[in-house]
């Protein structure tokens, strides 16, 4: 098709146009939250997690109102504005019910695993997160650079704590004053140095967290384009879901590689320090950092993975039944069914309770084990450090460094256990982007088409054809499959037969932009050309701005019916030989439905375009050349 | 956002403009975070006296070794050190363990208000549904970030209230240089962090709001994917995505080197205090005007001074949407607390009677988003059937599309108030001529109540209603149809009596759910998840259409169906006629919207809805409300 060909994104925004509101669902997080400053000897917390179980929660449609906002205008860069909403039932009411499933179209080329993996061991290799690193297109200089930052600022904080504890003990010696100025000046140049590192740390760590976001982002964007079929990920859920999910996997570098790395330097640095006074001191931190640095992370790990195994279920169903009885409640109140539901609600928080309670355990262990670690190190420096002292082997203030110093480095450990939680969930979001990628939608399972063998339409220039049947019977299919839509055709489809859908995207942009996914260079007099065909004008003149309007993809501003004339009207403006259009008389009342479909008629007879309209319900007699009835079920008959 | 739609003031303009309360009074009302907060306080208490004692017997362990190497310490000195250690083991695992808990418990809570509180407001516009996504999010996510508040952040700010001026006045006993210094940079700390938040508060707030829509941008073009591959563009924005990705962290980058200047002042005040403690008990032990022993205890304890303070700045980012979402579920509460109730259950005149007819009078409603009134103007009387054959009727509502037909039929339910104009029940006199007031409009031998104060749950109780999207009570359709209440809970134990399995059978044909059966694998055993999951929109209507052919046609004279044929083809569509004229000749008034000619047809009466324009008003500032919520997302 020669739309196909053209350089211009289907989303083009002129200069200076109004920006978006930005939606609920992804106004969330979508940049990685600052995270926050692990502070000295703090006791580790663990957060269990807080499973978002969105499969659980379908079918309700949520409808996500874009009301236009006056937005502040800092990027000229853009007008999209999502608000991903489709409802589930549209996509599915015609998809009957028993029939295969799509065969699963096979691995993508997704997911490039990077020749520096084929070194590791096949259980890494084959963890989602390790597939999916590479693609964040992380420069390992970047994040060595950062974490020798994090190291820097240890040090200073280590430092600080060492050498203030060397000069105290040194100083109480009453030994010359100028004999202490290196160490005065030490302990301030670390306390000035620590904050500045620490700022600079952290940019740099952000820095590679929000290109590696990006990055990712672009490559689960042509990796879902490139899929075999159609993918879609429409509902708002799933998509709110998949933008979290590349945030999730992008956040594994700030918040738990970047820190594990630093611990790693600085835990190993500190022990070494201590070994060089007192060897066994050096142990004894070594086995507490241990404790502090890998049973506490995993212990934290683990109550958050309970809490999202275990939860899952409970908190899909709370979801669930919050949403059913916001969006049903008066139904439910009408047909006296609300309290019961409300009990259902009630009797699910608990369940959920009782998860959270159980993992909270885990996680109290864990928060209780860290704040001993610290604690032990201390115990066991002065029990060591004592007779050491008193057998000569350490200088008096030396133990005072050997002593106070671990107060600080467990600073280093306090920030793993969140850096757990985030690998585990990190790992978790992996596992699901991958899933996307390699079967190219997450909504197909479950989902069933008819099996329509051997059937064709033929798309003769100017012709209009006809496809009746009842729900479920295939028209869609059948459609779609011409289109070269659907997973058994080559990528690329049929080149220029276009397939409008029912449910087709109004993008979160201009009307005008909107039409010019159809053909970039759509001019504004066509545009309107377009819309006034489909009997759009009185909508088009009620618009603020005209064909300038910011749409949303369930904007408010389009109701169910204009919003079907729109997607034809878009259709028309398609340099297509072939159009097939899904069930264009949906949610439009009788004597509207058969005008839109007069409308096609004549416009395949003027452009001599083939035109083949799927349709449950009977077309004006006359204007159809073919007529094809699909039986119920899967399978024809002419 | 959660103000959308429903005419309440957002959380997230609170945000905005005003400070961040750091910890919302009315939190108190909520039991669980009542309780905790109260733990908190205990264990907060706890912990300071446990740093300071570690702190002194570290000293007091350390000092005599240092000045007289050789000396031994005596073991009780350890055992306290152990035991301080142990102590405050149990205290970060108690505060753990329980914030954990009861951050669950004050979400659940508030979840359950915030719902109880909304899904009782009448919906808005036509359709029927709420679209109040604000909400929706909020009880679904939003809550959830109320957990890393309560766990996190709330224990730091209590700890900063009690732990800190608590380890001043130890430092200021053990040396009052050293507690001059602490007291002096401590109220720096929050000084300096207003003084650049407030200074960068603007520039991130934009920044943020580009970077979300910039994300959100993303996601409307994978969203629109199936579209693009249908026009032959899907591999096009691809450039774009990178682009606009590459965009984002420009204005992230912006954001973070503001936002994090606050820590760097943070960090750097609080770093820097210590060593200038460290640096001034050293120079002064040179001098010997200090003793090794409270040297060491002032500074072990001087970064602990600073640490809650430290901490609540870092749970700072991180608590701020905890924040946000309780404020908007708390003003929530009040607003549901404070506002226009939805028309509640009445005085309940109508208890024990059957309406006889439903009148409209002049009903009008202004339609929310839109500068139309719909339905406008609407006058007619409805004569509900007896459950006699050959009381029954068609009642066909018909008007174009948005002309407010759902609306009118929200207005019968009592669901909607209309802005002017009157719903009535007309109730048999016969019956109960006591009650009520007569009518001259009505028939004679009659009088009307206002539907208001009839009672809505009675005359729910009489009315059957399939809507648009119907939903579906979850379980096996055999539970859901079998049971003779209507699949209320419990109803799957109890034995189905043969006579209602033949009846099922019979409704089940009429409608054709025994066609959706034959399809289903599992048949009459097919499980439906919450909000209908499993069945397409098509299918559920099939199975309320069924469940309301079952219903006791005496007690429930009035069916009212909501465009029953929209998702449906033709085959289909006769079938719903022959439930719609079982219905009527079973003696029930059906109400029926209607698009296709075909249920005009088989109409006994028809009533025209029209909407009209509201003069004087541009479609712009038609709802300056909406608007209002829009601008403060």
């Amino acid at each position: 098709m020669s739309a196909a060909r053209r350089p211009q994104p289907p989303t083009e925004f002129p200069p200076g146009a109004t920006l978006p509101a930005v939606s609920a669902h992804a106004a969330s997080s979508r940049a990685p939250a600052p995270e926050p400053a692990p502070p000295a000897g703090a006791p580790p917390r663990a957060t269990p997690a807080t499973a978002t179980s969105g499969t659980a929660t379908s079918g309700t449609a949520t409808s996500d109102t874009a009301a236009s906002a006056a937005a502040a205008s800092d990027t000229a860069a853009s007008s999209t504005a999502i608000s991903g909403t489709t409802t589930s039932d549209t996509a599915t009411s015609d998809t009957g019910a028993s029939a295969r499933t799509t065969p699963d179209p096979g691995s993508p080329g997704g997911a490039p695993t990077g020749r520096a993996l084929r070194a590791l061991p096949r259980g890494v290799r084959r963890d989602p997160l390790w597939r999916l690193l590479p693609l964040l297109e992380v420069r390992p200089r970047r994040v060595a650079a950062a974490i020798g930052l994090g190291t820097l600022t240890l040090v200073c904080a280590i430092g600080l704590a060492a050498v203030a504890a060397w000069l105290i003990a040194r100083a109480s010696q009453m030994p010359p004053v100028l004999t202490l100025s290196v160490a005065v000046v030490a302990v301030r140049a670390f306390g000035i140095g620590r904050g500045v590192l620490r700022y600079t740390e952290r940019l740099a760590s952000h820095d590679v967290a929000l290109r590696g976001m990006a990055a990712l982002r672009a490559r689960v964007y042509a990796g879902l384009a490139d899929a075999p079929g159609t993918p879609s990920v429409r509902r708002g859920d799933l998509l709110a879901r998949l933008g979290a999910d590349v945030d999730s996997v992008g956040d594994v570098v700030v918040r738990a590689v970047i820190p594990a790395g630093v611990a790693l330097v600085t835990g190993a640095g500190s022990v070494l320090l201590l070994a060089a006074f007192l060897p066994a001191a050096g142990g004894a931190l070594a086995v507490c950092l241990v404790l502090a640095g890998v049973v506490v992370p995993w212990l934290a790990a683990r109550a958050a993975a309970r809490t999202e195994a275990h939860g899952a279920a409970a908190r899909g169903r709370v979801s669930g039944l919050a949403l059913e009885l916001l969006e049903e409640g008066t139904q439910l109140r009408v047909a006296g069914r609300f309290d019961d539901r409300a009990a259902d609600l009630r009797a699910a928080d608990r369940e959920l309770d009782a998860v959270n309670d159980t993992s909270a355990r885990i996680s109290g262990l864990s928060a209780g084990l860290a704040s001993l670690a610290q604690g032990l190190a201390v115990v066991a420096a002065l029990a060591l450090g004592i007779p050491a002292v008193a057998a000569g082997r350490l200088a008096p203030e030396e133990l005072s460094v050997v002593v106070l110093t671990p107060l600080a480095v467990f600073e280093t450990t306090s920030g793993l256990p969140a850096a757990a939680v985030q690998w585990h969930r990190s790992r978790e979001a992996a596992r699901r982007l991958l899933g996307l990628l390699d079967h190219g939608s997450g909504e197909r399972v479950g989902e069933t088409r008819p099996d329509l063998p051997g059937m064709s339409l033929d798309l003769t220039p100017g012709t209009v054809t006809v496809v009746t049947g009842p729900s479920g019977s295939g028209k869609t299919t059948l459609l779609m499959r011409s289109a070269g839509l659907l997973a058994e055709a080559p990528a690329g489809g049929a080149p220029g037969v276009l397939f409008v859908a029912e449910d087709g995207h109004v993008f979160g942009t201009t009307v005008l932009e909107n039409l010019r996914v159809a053909r970039g260079d759509a001019q504004e007099h066509e545009a309107r050309a377009a819309l006034r065909a489909v009997g759009l004008t009185p909508w088009l003149d009620a618009l603020p701005d005209g064909l300038d309007t910011m749409l949303g993809t369930d904007a408010t501003n389009v109701s169910g019916g204009e919003r079907r004339r729109l997607l034809v009207a878009r259709a028309l403006l398609a340099p297509a030989r072939a159009l097939l259009v899904d069930e264009p008389a949906e949610h439009l009342d009788a004597d509207a439905a058969d005008d839109l479909v007069r409308l096609l008629a004549e416009h395949a007879r003027r452009t001599r375009t083939a035109v083949v309209l799927a349709t449950h319900r009977p077309v004006p007699p006359g204007l159809a050349d073919h007529e094809i009835a699909l039986a119920p079920g899967a399978g024809a008959a002419r | 956002m959660i103000c959308e739609g429903w005419g309440i003031p957002s959380g997230a303009s609170t945000r905005k403009d005003g400070p961040v309360r750091p910890l919302d009074p009315r939190l108190r009302h909520i039991r669980p975070a009542r309780s905790y907060l109260l733990l908190t306080v205990g264990l907060g208490l706890a912990s300071a006296g446990l740093v300071v004692a570690q702190a002194l017997l570290i000293a007091a362990l350390l000092a005599p070794v240092i000045q007289e190497p050789g000396t031994s310490p005596p073991a009780a000195l350890f055992v306290g050190l152990g035991i301080a250690v142990a102590g405050r083991a149990v205290v970060a695992w108690a505060q753990e363990r329980y914030a954990v808990r009861a951050a669950s418990r004050t979400i659940a809570d508030l979840r359950e208000q915030v719902v109880a509180a909304v899904a009782t407001r009448p919906p808005r516009g036509a359709g029927g549904r709420p679209d109040g996504t604000g909400v929706t999010t909020l009880v679904t996510r939003g809550l959830d970030d109320l957990e890393p508040y309560l766990v996190r952040y709330v224990p730091q700010l209590v700890l900063t209230a009690l732990l800190t001026p608590a380890l001043v006045l130890v430092v200021l006993w053990l040396d009052w240089v050293s507690a001059a210094v602490v007291a002096a940079t401590l109220p720096l700390v929050p000084l300096f962090m207003v003084l650049v938040g407030r200074l960068t508060a603007g520039a991130s707030q934009r920044r943020l709001a580009t970077v979300a829509r910039l994300g959100d941008q993303v996601l409307d073009l994978v969203a629109g994917l199936p579209t693009l591959r249908a026009y032959g563009r899907a591999a096009g924005p691809a450039a774009r995505v990178r682009a606009l990705g590459d965009a984002s962290r420009a204005a992230t980058m912006g954001t973070l080197r503001v936002a994090f200047l606050s820590s760097m002042v943070l960090e750097l005040l609080t770093t820097l205090s210590v060593a200038i403690v460290a640096v001034g008990v050293g120079l002064r032990l040179v001098e010997g005007q200090m003793d090794l022993q409270p040297a060491i205890a002032v500074l072990v304890l001087a970064p602990e001074v600073y640490l809650p303070l430290r901490r609540v700045g870092a749970e700072f980012h991180a608590s701020v949407d905890g924040v946000a979402a309780a404020g908007q579920a708390l003003d929530l509460l009040t607003w549901a607390d404070g506002g226009t109730r939805a028309p509640g259950p009445g005085s309940g005149e109508l208890s024990g009677r059957t309406a006889s007819a439903l009148v409209f009078t002049d009903v009008s409603v202004r339609a929310g988003d839109r500068a139309v009134t719909a339905p406008a103007g609407l006058t007619a009387r409805i004569p509900l059937g007896t459950g006699r054959p050959g009381d029954g009727r068609v009642v066909a509502l018909r008007g174009p599309s948005g002309s407010g037909k759902s609306t009118a039929v929200l207005v019968a339910l009592g669901l909607v108030e209309p802005d002017s104009g009157q719903v009535l029940l007309e109730l048999s006199a016969a019956e109960d001529p006591g009650h009520a007031r007569g009518s001259g409009d009505a028939p004679t031998g009659t009088v009307t109540v206002p539907l208001g104060e009839a009672g809505l749950e009675s005359w729910w109780q009489q009315v059957t209603w399939v809507p648009q999207r119907p939903a579906i009570p979850p379980g096996t359709l055999r539970d859901i149809l079998h049971a003779p209440t209507g699949g209320s809970r419990g109803a799957a134990d109890t034995p189905v009596p043969p006579s209602r399995t033949v009846r099922v059978a019979k409704a089940a044909r009429k409608t054709g759910l025994d066609g959706v059966l034959r399809v289903l694998p599992n048949g009459w055993d097919t499980r439906i998840g919450l909000g209908g999951t499993g069945l397409s929109v098509g299918q559920r209507q099939r199975v309320a259409l069924t469940s309301a052919l079952l219903d006791d046609s005496t007690a429930r004279p009035l069916v009212i169906l909501d465009e029953p044929t929209a998702h449906l083809d033709w085959r289909s569509e006769e079938q719903i006629l022959d439930a719609v004229l079982t219905w009527r000749d079973e003696g029930r008034t059906v109400l029926v919207v209607a698009h296709r000619a075909s249920l005009l047809a088989i109409a006994d009466q028809v009533v025209d809805v029209e909407s009209r324009p509201v003069p004087d008003t541009s479609p712009t500032d038609t709802s300056p409300t909406d608007a209002d919520h829009g601008a403060a997302r």
